[in-house]
């Protein structure tokens, strides 16, 4: 048997679709029997249905509506590619970083601060994120779940950037153990003697005691150290958000609305406890208004 | 440059001897481990005088006749327990202070909760520190008493002494900073960095891991590596052993901290410097250190690398006393309290210092 050539364009598909969908209602609804009234009740609202559906498909029929209808189809499927393309628009960036790193910087190996290069990574894979993937996570959300599912999107964006700030902050950790290590390798039998491996212990220990020093002493360092811990705030913050949407479901109420609550307990306790020492000083001056105490300061 | 000639041979030899006795020691290790350890902390018998809310105050009756009128009142830091005082019997401050039969009171800060995330410095200042002072002063029919505080105890101790000078008979500060503006040691050029509104904001209260883990990275080679390895080597070793986890149990237990309180101590102290400047202020009231009238003695580590001498030195020149002292020790922050030899050579000092003060 020969197949018939198969249509360019889907419209003419969905008419013949929508034609032989409209012959099987219309043949099912003749077949039946029709005595009584019940049955003439049933003909006419199957009537009626049909009517419809024929209003519906021959608006389909039309080659506009289809045409806006296979556009509406289209959508996901470039939704997808999009961020198939920002993916790898993401890996093409890094790659060519690399490149330009390793390829493009043709410097003697001696004058190369392989200790930098280590470094830049981090720095690499955070610019290519916040160029490229956190845009998805930032997409406007829409319809019911708009608010959960933007506490999830902010939740694993502050995930992902506190898992870069750690991983910069572990590798500064591990500086000054690799540079003592080294160190020791370079080390000559006039400085110490190698049979001795508690001397060699101790003067290793001391080597990286005094590299952690300077390292804890440098800006660098206690920069890194503010950022990972205010990536760890941001972080921390999303999570209880997600966690107070969660929690609202069971009723259970959120960590702010039991910090208002500890605030209102405290506030009360403490003019209570002022009250308290008034009364035990005695009766107060006409001049002076009970409780309050000092007032407090609250940052 | 000619590599060194490694000599393997001499190496593998005492490898072979070190792994024998290894296995030798584990075998001993085991029996320790399996029986029974003595790993009590804080074992000095004390009666809990007073309590409000969380925070409480520990009586320790003298194991000698009392040969002060005016009872000592200890105040511990916020950021760990009040423990360190009393860590082994044989190295225990609380111990050796009652054998030098003064009557001693211990605060104890208890666990903060969520409750206590809005508690300022005045309320643990003017509110509970107070009270206990007064709770004292009705029990002993005393009008003053000596206030001996730890670390950032004894800066709370200088500014309780500057709003009620005239409560405290003698002050003695141990490792306490009272001037911030150092970059001498790392927690205070760290502190400076942080934005305390953040830390606050996000957390509450300050979790205590969070504060082990700073405290931890001051010095990884040794705390993280070298202890571990001391341990081991004296892992056959029972007494030993046990101090160890005494130590281990107070170093990893410390409370989390205030919300409102370390948001203060941050920005007051480690980040403006107010106090040395005469400038903090505690609820409604400007703390002058110049109303720091009594005698004071003022004892530091020379090699204290969380509160360098720096950090401590200027209080004595900055007080409104006539009668003052500084003692600089050859030792780091916490040998003060758990070095055997200073325990035996400081506390009779700090019991003749405020005896020859108890008139």
């Amino acid at each position: 048997m020969e197949l018939a050539p198969l249509p360019k364009s889907p419209e003419p598909l969905l008419a013949a679709w929508i034609k032989w969908t409209m012959d099987f209602w219309e043949s099912l609804i003749h077949m039946g029997p029709s005595p009584g009234n019940r049955a003439g009740e049933m003909e006419s609202f199957w009537d009626s249905a049909l009517k419809m559906w024929q209003a519906f498909f021959s608006l389909l029929s039309e080659p506009e509506t289809v045409a806006v209808l296979f556009e509406g189809i289209k959508t996901p499927s470039e939704t997808l590619l999009r961020m198939a393309q920002a993916g790898w628009s993401g890996y093409f960036h890094l790659h060519q970083l690399w490149v330009e790193k390793e390829v493009g910087e043709w410097a003697p190996l001696e004058t190369r601060g392989f200790e930098n290069l280590d470094q830049d990574i981090f720095k690499i894979c955070t610019e290519t994120y916040e160029k490229d993937f956190r845009q998805l996570m930032n997409l406007s959300q829409a319809g019911l779940t708009r608010l959960s599912q933007e506490c999830v999107n902010r939740a694993m964006d502050r995930f992902r950037h506190f898992q870069a700030a750690m991983a910069e902050f572990i590798y500064l950790l591990y500086l000054p153990l690799k540079k003592s290590l080294r160190e020791m390798q370079d080390l000559g039998p006039e400085e110490i003697d190698l049979k001795d491996f508690k001397e060699f212990y101790r003067f290793w220990l001391r080597t990286l005691e005094g590299h952690y020093m300077t390292l804890f002493k440098s800006p660098e360092y206690t920069r890194t150290m503010s950022h990972t811990l205010e990536a760890l705030e941001d972080f921390t913050l999303a999570k209880q958000e997600l966690l107070a949407d969660s929690l609202a479901l069971l009723n259970i109420p959120s960590r702010w609305e039991m910090d208002e609550l500890c605030r209102e307990i405290y506030e009360l306790k403490k003019q209570l406890k002022g009250l308290a020492k008034q009364v035990e000083k005695g009766p107060l001056p006409p001049d002076r208004s009970p409780g309050g105490g000092d007032g407090g300061e609250k940052g | 440059m000619e590599r060194p000639k490694i000599p393997v041979d001499l190496i593998r030899a005492k490898l072979a001897a070190e792994a024998e006795k290894a296995t030798q020691r584990l075998e001993k290790a085991k029996d320790i481990f399996l029986g029974s350890l003595d790993t009590e902390i804080g074992a000095t018998p004390f009666e809990r005088v007073y309590q409000e809310d969380r925070v409480s105050l520990k009586y320790y009756r003298p194991q000698a006749a009392p040969r002060l009128k005016t009872p000592l009142l200890l105040v511990h830091a916020l950021f760990n327990r009040e423990t360190l005082l009393d860590l082994q019997p044989d190295r225990s401050v609380v111990q050796a202070l009652l054998k030098e039969g003064i009557e001693l009171y211990l605060v104890d800060w208890g666990s903060p909760g969520h409750k206590d995330r809005y508690l300022t410095l005045d309320d643990h200042l003017n509110g509970y520190l107070d009270n206990m002072v007064e709770f004292i002063h009705q029990r002993h029919r005393v009008s003053r008493v000596n206030l001996m505080g730890v670390c950032l105890g004894g800066t709370f101790g200088v500014i309780y002494a500057a709003l009620y000078p005239e409560k405290v008979k003698n002050l003695i500060t141990t490792v306490s900073p009272t001037h911030f503006n150092t970059d001498k040691g790392l927690l205070h050029i760290w502190l400076k960095e942080i934005d305390a509104d953040r830390l606050v904001n996000a957390f509450g209260n300050l979790p205590g891991n969070l504060m082990n883990i700073a405290l931890l990275l001051m010095n990884p080679a040794r705390l993280l590596f070298d202890k571990y390895v001391g341990f081991l080597e004296n892992i056959d070793n029972k007494e030993f052993v046990e101090n160890f986890i005494r130590m281990e149990k107070w170093i990893f237990d410390s409370p989390d901290i205030p919300g409102e309180t370390l948001r203060q101590l941050i920005k007051d102290l480690y980040q403006q410097n107010l106090l040395i400047k005469g400038e903090m202020r505690v609820g409604s009231r400007r703390v002058d250190l110049q109303k720091v009238t009594m005698p004071v003695l003022n004892i530091y580590g020379q090699y204290d690398h969380l509160v360098p001498p720096e950090a401590c030195q200027r209080l004595t020149a900055t007080v409104g006393s006539a009668d003052t002292e500084d003692l600089c020790l050859d030792t780091g922050h916490v040998g003060i309290y758990v070095s055997a030899r200073f325990q035996r050579e400081l506390v009779p000092r700090i019991a003749a210092w405020l005896a020859e003060r108890d008139c």
